[in-house]
């Protein structure tokens, strides 16, 4: 009897470790299978719609068939699953994430000195290939109202050394404590102090300046109420916050299966603007419209960059 | 820059409005999502189906395995979903395949509990009037037993869609997608109150309804009702 029970577990673990590598009918292919990629992506709006963007190109310029597969808890787990095989293409690492998350190495500010450790790192440990940015930054930004932007003619935090005595800062809570990037050393690089410095929740620090409880607040740069609120993003003009660029990456063995996608990813280098991260990050959050959808518009009305290099043929049926 | 028909302040709108503006503008996507969810729920529970019920007139044979069996399943069911999630993930990845995985094992139980429950529960005298009748086994089984087990069988599915859609949502976690995906958008956006209610509103009814379909069509094969009509 216990011989029969154990053939019988066997047969049934068996049988579920098979089921793993095929797929049903109504939900996708299965992760594994041939013809089939699979884009992973974190929880948050902004790595959700560049996952769709990336979907929308390979379903646009292949037969692939991809799968987007979101709501993975950090950036470790989006690796952990392409290094272990569940997905092919991560849909966003920022820089600086990448760096000091997966990589475990210390901040470095250069951008380009932080890419090329991030693309080594990431080709050595995980045998993945780090693509260029998509031309966004989401990093830390100091932000002022145009108003005050105009009347000081400020551009970059430099400007605002002369008048910073008369200012009052809201700034996120993390970012007092935080080493390396946080507001002692901000001090050490510009050599000037605010006023006032106050503590608060990195969500409400786009109404309090632009309702002018703040003069100035520091925000993430592609936050959508900036662009809807006429903020000024005032540039980094010391490389004081490493650089947080948006990129896709992708394993090598899946580029060597599938050498369009590639391509694909390539040709959205550059393509989208910190602007057009906000507007869409904006549209998503405060008018409730699903990533997916944004992502498909977003595409449609950039005709999926079939004018940027490298050039290449949509797929038939489209 | 994006050409989207239709958007509308947020903040002149109460929740309720919010939820049928995020409707109108999301519905295909929610549906999609909604079909995703029922069929991985579906798919885990026709599975367990498919072993469980066989093995539940296996051990209402073998009264002495019986135990073992109900015991083994009992185990399984007192692991926290999201733990089972996790533990399956480490050996099957993460994906849809491995929320069906544990919508089976948590399906497992019910269904082979409630198997053995009735066929125990035959009346001896039916299955003597039945080998009387010169039946073969497998005649008892399929013209006898089966007929008269099957109400309190279908209530054991009906407990385990019930379980099943619950544990879908969560399979959010490892990237399966279904209505979880929703609440959990709901949960990350700045405003999402709506989002959530979008996706928390149609698991709810969609477990609501898959049990009263279930109950309705357990009393339809009910036997005492059969008789009775």
């Amino acid at each position: 009897m216990t011989f029969k029970k154990k053939m019988k577990l066997a047969a049934l673990s068996s049988a579920a470790v098979m089921m793993t590598a095929c797929s049903l009918p109504g939900l996708g292919a299965g992760l594994t299978e041939e013809g089939n990629i699979t884009i992973a992506t974190q929880s948050s709006t902004e790595m959700v719609i560049l996952g769709y963007i990336v979907q929308g190109m390979v379903n646009h310029y292949s037969d692939i068939n991809a799968d987007v597969i979101q709501n993975l808890g950090s950036s470790t787990m989006v690796t952990q699953a392409l290094a272990q095989g569940d997905a092919d293409v991560a849909a966003a690492s920022y820089t600086g994430t990448a760096l000091t998350g997966e990589l475990g190495m210390d901040p470095i500010t250069d951008p380009d000195e932080a890419r090329e450790a991030v693309t080594e790192g990431f080709r050595e440990q995980y045998n993945m290939r780090y693509f260029p940015s998509y031309g966004f930054e989401n990093t830390y930004a100091f932000l002022v109202t145009s108003e005050l932007a105009e009347e000081h003619g400020l551009e970059t935090i430099s400007d605002l050394e002369p008048i910073a005595g008369d200012l009052t800062a809201g700034v996120d809570n993390s970012w007092m404590e935080r080493e390396g990037d946080g507001y002692r050393a901000f001090l050490e690089t510009y050599e000037f102090d605010f006023d006032t410095v106050y503590p608060m929740e990195i969500g409400l620090v786009y109404d309090a300046v632009q309702s002018g409880n703040m003069d100035i607040v520091l925000g993430y740069s592609t936050d959508g109420r900036i662009a809807s609120y006429d903020l000024v993003f005032l540039e980094d003009d010391l490389n004081f916050f490493p650089p947080y660029d948006a990129s896709p990456s992708a394993l090598y063995d899946t580029l060597e299966e599938y050498p369009l996608i590639e391509d694909i990813l390539l040709k959205l280098e550059g393509m989208i603007e910190t602007e057009q991260m906000q507007e869409m990050n904006f549209i998503a959050d405060e008018y409730l419209i699903e990533p997916a959808t944004v992502a498909v518009e977003f595409l449609e009305a950039n005709n999926y960059f079939e004018d940027s290099e490298p050039y290449l043929e949509p797929a038939g049926g489209e | 820059m994006l050409n989207i028909e239709g958007l509308d302040e947020l903040s002149q709108m109460n929740n309720v409005q919010q939820l049928i503006y995020y409707v109108q503008q999301n519905g295909p996507y929610l549906w999609d999502q909604f079909v995703r969810h029922f069929l991985i729920s579906i798919y885990g529970v026709l599975f367990a189906a498919l072993v469980a019920i066989p093995l539940g007139f296996y051990i209402a044979r073998h009264s002495k395995l019986a135990d073992w069996v109900v015991g083994a399943a009992n185990v399984i069911q007192t692991i926290p979903s999201l733990a089972m999630l996790s533990i399956l993930m480490l050996g099957f990845g993460i994906g849809v395949n491995t929320v069906i995985i544990t919508v089976f094992l948590y399906s497992l139980l019910p269904i082979v509990k409630n198997t053995y429950a009735g066929v125990k529960s035959v009346d001896n005298a039916l299955m003597d009037a039945a080998k009387g009748m010169g039946m073969t086994r497998w005649q008892q089984t399929y013209k006898v037993e089966l007929p008269m087990a099957l109400s309190v069988i279908m209530a054991g599915l009906r407990n385990a869609l019930v379980v099943a859609i619950g544990v879908t949502a969560i399979g959010t976690f490892i990237g399966a997608g279904g209505l979880g995906d929703i609440i959990q958008r709901g949960v990350n956006a700045s405003q999402g109150g709506a989002i959530i209610l979008a996706g928390a509103i149609p698991t709810a009814l969609m477990a609501a309804v898959a049990d009263l379909v279930l109950a309705w069509l357990e009393r339809k094969l009910n036997p005492a009702s059969r008789v009775s009509r």
